[in-house]
C-alpha cells in the first residue's frame, strides 16, 4: 500500500540518456506554455540559456564540493536541482548567488559572462534565492521587509506609502500578501511568500527555491506551485532545490541530479519517473519500504500500554498554549508515528514526553510510573531515550569530545561513575563502545564532536539513546539532514529497538517514513492532535486533510 | 600556481599554541622597535630586565609576589569560564575579599592563627557575596554577568578607597590602614605561603573537573546548556556554585594581599590584578593548569614593567605592552584556524 511512495529501486530503470544538456533539449510537461510556435524550453537557436553554468569547480578543503558541473537553464523553464545531502547543490546556488567564487569555471547570464563578488551583484544580475530559513526581521511589517536594503524604496516615506507600494508589488507577482501585518504574526507558508515577493520585485528573472516545501501544508504547497509556473509563464526561469521526487516530478521541466559534487544528467521530468531519479541520485539501490513486519525473533507487542498520556498540555519557548489536551497511549514494541507539519508542536511534544520541558497540565505515565513534574534525568533514568530534533543545539555539545558527548546519558552510574568520581577510562572503553555499535570509525575521541558528519553525529546520538531506551524511545526527526544512506541507517536502528521490545514515538515530517514503520499514526495540527489512524488501509489524503487542520471523520469533536 | 586560504572547523592544540607564542614575541619585537625608535636600547633594556628579574633571588621573590594575585584572579576567570561565564569583576571581588579580610584582622579579638582561619574565610565569602548578585541576576533572569560584574568593580573600588582614607585609616599615613595583626608566614624570601597554595589550588579545581561526575556535569553545562538539560543535569544550580567559586577565588586572592604582601588595606591594593587575570586566563585558553604557566608569564612582564620604570620609560609603555599582547593573541586565536593550501588546478 505504499507504492506510491519511493519504492525500491528497480533494475529496469532507464539510464539517462545524456549527460550534458543541450540545446535540443524540449522540456515542458506544463500546458500553461504558449509561447508562438517554438517550445518554451527550446527557444530559437540565437536566444541564450538564461543561465549557463559551465564547468564550475569549487573545493573545500578534502571536499570536492562542485566539479566540473554544466548546467543550463533556460527562458520559461522550471529547472530541478536533484542529490542528496552533500551532493553540492547548495555550494552550487552559493556560487551562482555570488556567496561563493568557482574555483573554475564559468557563469554565463543571458549570453554574458559574469562574475559575482558579492550577492548583491547577483541579484543586480537577475538572480534571487529564497533560503529554507527566511531571512526577514520577524519584528517588521511586510511592508517593512520588502523595502528593506532596496534602492528603489523612497527616501523620505511613510508606513501608509510602503504599504501601498507593497500592496502594488503584491498585484504585479500576484502574489497575496498582508502589507501591514507583523512578519512575526504571519504562517510559514505567508513568510514564504513575502520572501518569494522581496526577491521578485528586485526584478529578478532567475529565482532559485531551497527545499521550498518543507515547511508549508499540501495546500500551500499547491499555491506555490502555481506561482511559480505564472512566474515562468512570463519567459523567467525558476531554479528548485528538493529531495522529494513527487514533488520535483509535479513541478519542473527538466531535472538535474548531482551526486558527489558532479553532475549525473539532466533529463526532461517527463521522461522520468520516481524509481529512476531516486537511483541517479543515490547511485546504488535502496530499500525503502515497508519495514512494519517483525522479525522472527521480535518480542510481540504488549496488549498494556507502555506510556499513557492523559490530558497533555505545555507552553511554546513564546510562553504561548503550545500542546492543547493530548491524550494517547503507547504499547511496547509499538511505533506511534507522529505526522504533521513542522512547528506545530512536535518540538514541545517530544520536550514534554521527555521532561526537558514541563507539562501545564496533564499525565504522563511511564510503566504505572507517574511522572509528571519529574526532570530530564529521571526519565532517562526511568527507561526513555530521546533523539532531539536539533541534535547540534541540544543533543550535543559540539566544541566537546566524542568521548564526552559519546557518555553524556552514563556518565552517573557505574562503571563511568564510581561513587562520585568521573573514570576517564571507563568513559572512553564506552564512548568505543558505542562507536562500534554505531559502526563508526573515529581516528581521535579527544576530538571536538562537531569534526564529524551530520551523519555519524547522528548515528553515535542514536546509539547512545538506544542503550538507556530500555522502554521508550522518543525520536524527533530522526533522519531530518541526513543522505539516503543514512536514513536507512537510522530506521533500521528504530526498528530493532522495536523489535526488542522498546515502544517508540516517531516524530517526522516524511510520510513514507511514518508510512513505512509506523503501527499508527497520530496527526498533530496546531498542538492538537487530529486523530490517530492505524497504519492499514490507511488513505494518504486524509492524513493530509489532517496536517491541514481538518480533524478525522469521527475522531470526536474538531480542532 | 595559486595559494589560497581556507577556515577549518577546528584547530589543533598545536597550533593554538605555536600561534600564541608567535603573538607574545611579536608583541615583545613591537615593543623593542618602539623603544628603539624612542631612543632606547632594546637589547640592553631587555638584559636588564633578564638580569634582574630571572637570574637574581630578589628579582625571583618579586615575581612570585606578583604571581600568586595574578594566577589567582587568573584562576578566578578561568572557572567562571568553565560554565560559560565571564567574570569581569575579579577586581571587584579582590577588593571584597581584601576589605573583609582587613575588617577582621583589625577589629576581630582572636588568636592570629585563628584570626588568619577567620580571614581565610572571610576573603572567600566576601569575594562570594560580591559576585553573588550578578549570580543570580544571571541564573534567573538571564541578565548578562559581562556587564553587572564589571560594574561592581568600581563599587568595590571606591569603598576600599573611602574606607582606607576614611574611617579606618592609620594615623600615621592616612592613604592606608594600620598593619593587620594576623600575616601569613613566609615561604621563601618575600614569598609567603600563598604561592603554593595557589599552585595546589589550581592543580585539584583541574582534577575535579576533569575527575569527578560533578566536573562532568560542569563542563557539559558550560559548553552547552541546552544538552545538559536534556542529559538531566541541574544546570542552574551548577552555574550558581561555579560562578560563586569563582568570586571566592577572587576574593582569596585579595585577603591574601592583604595577609601576605602589603599587610594593610589602602587604595589601589588590587593594582589591577582582576583586570589582568582576564588575560591570564585567555592566555591560558580556559586550561586551570594552563593559568599557572600564563600567570607566571604575566608575572614576568608585569615586573618587567616595574624595572623598565627604573630605567626611566612611563608605567603605560608597559601597559601599552600588555595590551598589545592580548590583541595579537585574539588574532592569533582566529588565524590558527586557517590554513593555506596551493591550489590543485
Amino acid at each position: 500500500m505504499n507504492q506510491h511512495l519511493v519504492g525500491a529501486v528497480s533494475s529496469r530503470a532507464g539510464q539517462p540518456s545524456e549527460v550534458a544538456s543541450a540545446h535540443s533539449n524540449e522540456s515542458p510537461s506544463g500546458q500553461q506554455r504558449m509561447q508562438d510556435e517554438i517550445p518554451a524550453a527550446a527557444p530559437s537557436p540565437g536566444t541564450p540559456p538564461r543561465v549557463y553554468l559551465k564547468g564550475i569547480s569549487k573545493y573545500f578543503p578534502g571536499v570536492i564540493a562542485n566539479e566540473n558541473v554544466d548546467i543550463e537553464v533556460l527562458p520559461g523553464e522550471i529547472h530541478a536541482l536533484l542529490g542528496e545531502n552533500g551532493a553540492g547543490k547548495s555550494t552550487l546556488m552559493n556560487i551562482l548567488t555570488g556567496i561563493y567564487q568557482p574555483d573554475a569555471g564559468e557563469i554565463i547570464i543571458d549570453g554574458y559572462a559574469k562574475q559575482f563578488a558579492s550577492p548583491v551583484q547577483a541579484i543586480a544580475a537577475g538572480i534571487g534565492m529564497v533560503h529554507q530559513h527566511f531571512k526577514l526581521v520577524q519584528a517588521f511589517t511586510v511592508a517593512e521587509n520588502i523595502h528593506l536594503g532596496w534602492e528603489e524604496t523612497p527616501k523620505r516615506t511613510s508606513a501608509a506609502v510602503l504599504e501601498a507600494r507593497t500592496a502594488e508589488l503584491a498585484k504585479t507577482f500576484n502574489l497575496q500578501v498582508k502589507p501591514g501585518a507583523r512578519v512575526s504574526d504571519l504562517s510559514t507558508g505567508e513568510q514564504q511568500r513575502v520572501e518569494i515577493l522581496r526577491v521578485l520585485s528586485r526584478n529578478a528573472k532567475i529565482l532559485i527555491l531551497d527545499e521550498p516545501t518543507a515547511v508549508l501544508t499540501p495546500a500551500e504547497a499547491r499555491e506555490l506551485f502555481r506561482a511559480l509556473r505564472d512566474f515562468v509563464s512570463h519567459g523567467n526561469s525558476v531554479i528548485f532545490i528538493s529531495h522529494k521526487l513527487d514533488e520535483v516530478l509535479e513541478i519542473s521541466d527538466r531535472i538535474s541530479i548531482l551526486r558527489q559534487g558532479r553532475k549525473i544528467a539532466t533529463e526532461k521530468a517527463a521522461d522520468c519517473d520516481p524509481r529512476m531519479l531516486a537511483k541517479l541520485m543515490v547511485g546504488r539501490d535502496i530499500v525503502l519500504d515497508d519495514m512494519r513486519g517483525r522479525a522472527a525473533n521480535a518480542k510481540p507487542m504488549s496488549t498494556e500500554p507502555v506510556l499513557k498520556v492523559t490530558g497533555l498540555s505545555a507552553l511554546g519557548d513564546n510562553g504561548l498554549p503550545a500542546l492543547h489536551g493530548l491524550d494517547f497511549s503507547l504499547r511496547a514494541g509499538e511505533i506511534l508515528g507522529i505526522a504533521g507539519v513542522a512547528g506545530n508542536g512536535q518540538r514541545e511534544l517530544s520536550q514534554v514526553l521527555t521532561g526537558v520541558r514541563p507539562a501545564s497540565t496533564g499525565e504522563i505515565v511511564l510503566a504505572g510510573k507517574a511522572m509528571t513534574g519529574l526532570k530530564a534525568g529521571e526519565f532517562a533514568a526511568a527507561g526513555m531515550g530521546h533523539i532531539p530534533e536539533d541534535r547540534l543545539h541540544s543533543g550535543l555539545a559540539p566544541a566537546m569530545s566524542i568521548t564526552i558527548n559519546a557518555v553524556m546519558r552514563e556518565y552517573g552510574r557505574p562503571p563511568v561513575a564510581k561513587g562520585g568520581f568521573f573514570s576517564r577510562e571507563a568513559a572512553g572503553k564506552l564512548a568505543r563502545e558505542i562507536a562500534g555499535a554505531a559502526d563508526v570509525a573515529i581516528p581521535d575521541f579527544a576530538m571536538p564532536i562537531r569534526n564529524l558528519s551530520g551523519g555519524n553525529q547522528q548515528r553515535l546520538v542514536a546509539r547512545r539513546e538506544m542503550r538507556i531506551a530500555e522502554r521508550i524511545l522518543v525520536a524527533a526527526y530522526p533522519s531530518r539532514g541526513l543522505d539516503v544512506g543514512a536514513i536507512n541507517t537510522m530506521l533500521r536502528y528504530i526498528v530493532e529497538l522495536r523489535d526488542a521490545g522498546a515502544g517508540v514515538i516517531l516524530i517526522s515530517e516524511e510520510l513514507e517514513e511514518l508510512l513505512n514503520l509506523s503501527d499508527r499514526i497520530a496527526v498533530l495540527y496546531e498542538g492538537r492532535i487530529m486523530g490517530i489512524l492505524d497504519n492499514d488501509n490507511l488513505d494518504i489524503d486524509e492524513i493530509g486533510l489532517m496536517m491541514g487542520g481538518r480533524a478525522h471523520i469521527g475522531a470526536g469533536e474538531a480542532a | 600556481m595559486a595559494f589560497r586560504v581556507q577556515r577549518l572547523p577546528s584547530s589543533t592544540p598545536m597550533i593554538a599554541f605555536a600561534a600564541r607564542v608567535i603573538a607574545v614575541v611579536l608583541a615583545l619585537l613591537v615593543t623593542a622597535l618602539i623603544l628603539a625608535v624612542s631612543g632606547h636600547d632594546p637589547v640592553d633594556l631587555a638584559g636588564q630586565v633578564f638580569s634582574s628579574s630571572l637570574l637574581d633571588s630578589f628579582g625571583l621573590q618579586d615575581l612570585g609576589v606578583i604571581f600568586i594575585p595574578l594566577m589567582l584572579t587568573g584562576l578566578s576567570v578561568a572557572v567562571a569560564q568553565q560554565i560559560g561565564a565571564w567574570n569581569i569583576g575579579a577586581e571587584g571581588q579582590f577588593y571584597a575579599g581584601a576589605f573583609a579580610a582587613t575588617a577582621i584582622g583589625l577589629f576581630v579579638p582572636a588568636p592570629e592563627w585563628l584570626g588568619l582561619i577567620l580571614m581565610v574565610i572571610g576573603g572567600f565569602a566576601a569575594g562570594a557575596i560580591w559576585i553573588l548578585v550578578p549570580t543570580l541576576a544571571k541564573a534567573y533572569a538571564d541578565v548578562s554577568e559581562l556587564i553587572s560584574t564589571l560594574l561592581l568593580n568600581f563599587v568595590a573600588a571606591l569603598m576600599v578607597y573611602y574606607v582606607a582614607t576614611g574611617p579606618w585609616h592609620d594615623r600615621m599615613t592616612n592613604s592606608a590602614t594600620p598593619k593587620v595583626k594576623a600575616e601569613i608566614p613566609e615561604f621563601w624570601g618575600a614569598i609567603h605561603w600563598g604561592f603554593p597554595i595557589a599552585i595546589l589550588f589550581a592543580i585539584v579545581l583541574a582534577l575535579v573537573l576533569s575527575n569527578t561526575k560533578w566536573g562532568y556535569e560542569v563542563r557539559l553545562s558550560g559548553s552547552n546548556p541546552s544538552a545538559a538539560k536534556y542529559a538531566g543535569i541541574p544546570v542552574r544550580r551548577h552555574l550558581i556554585t561555579v560562578m560563586l567559586l569563582s568570586g571566592a577565588i577572587a576574593g582569596f586572592a585579595g585577603m591574601l594581599e592583604v595577609a601576605g604582601t602589603v599587610h594593610r588595606l589602602q587604595g589601589g591594593i588590587s593594582n589591577n590584578y582582576g583586570y589582568i587575570g582576564i588575560m591570564v586566563a585567555v592566555l591560558a585558553r580556559g586550561s586551570l593548569v594552563g593559568v599557572i604557566f600564563a600567570g607566571a608569564f604575566m608575572a614576568f612582564i608585569q615586573n618587567s614593567g616595574i624595572i623598565l620604570q627604573t630605567e626611566g620609560l612611563t608605567t603605560s609603555a608597559v601597559l601599552a605592552m600588555t595590551g598589545l599582547i592580548l590583541f595579537l593573541t585574539a588574532i592569533g586565536e582566529e588565524l590558527s584556524y586557517y590554513r593555506i593550501t596551493r591550489d590543485k588546478v
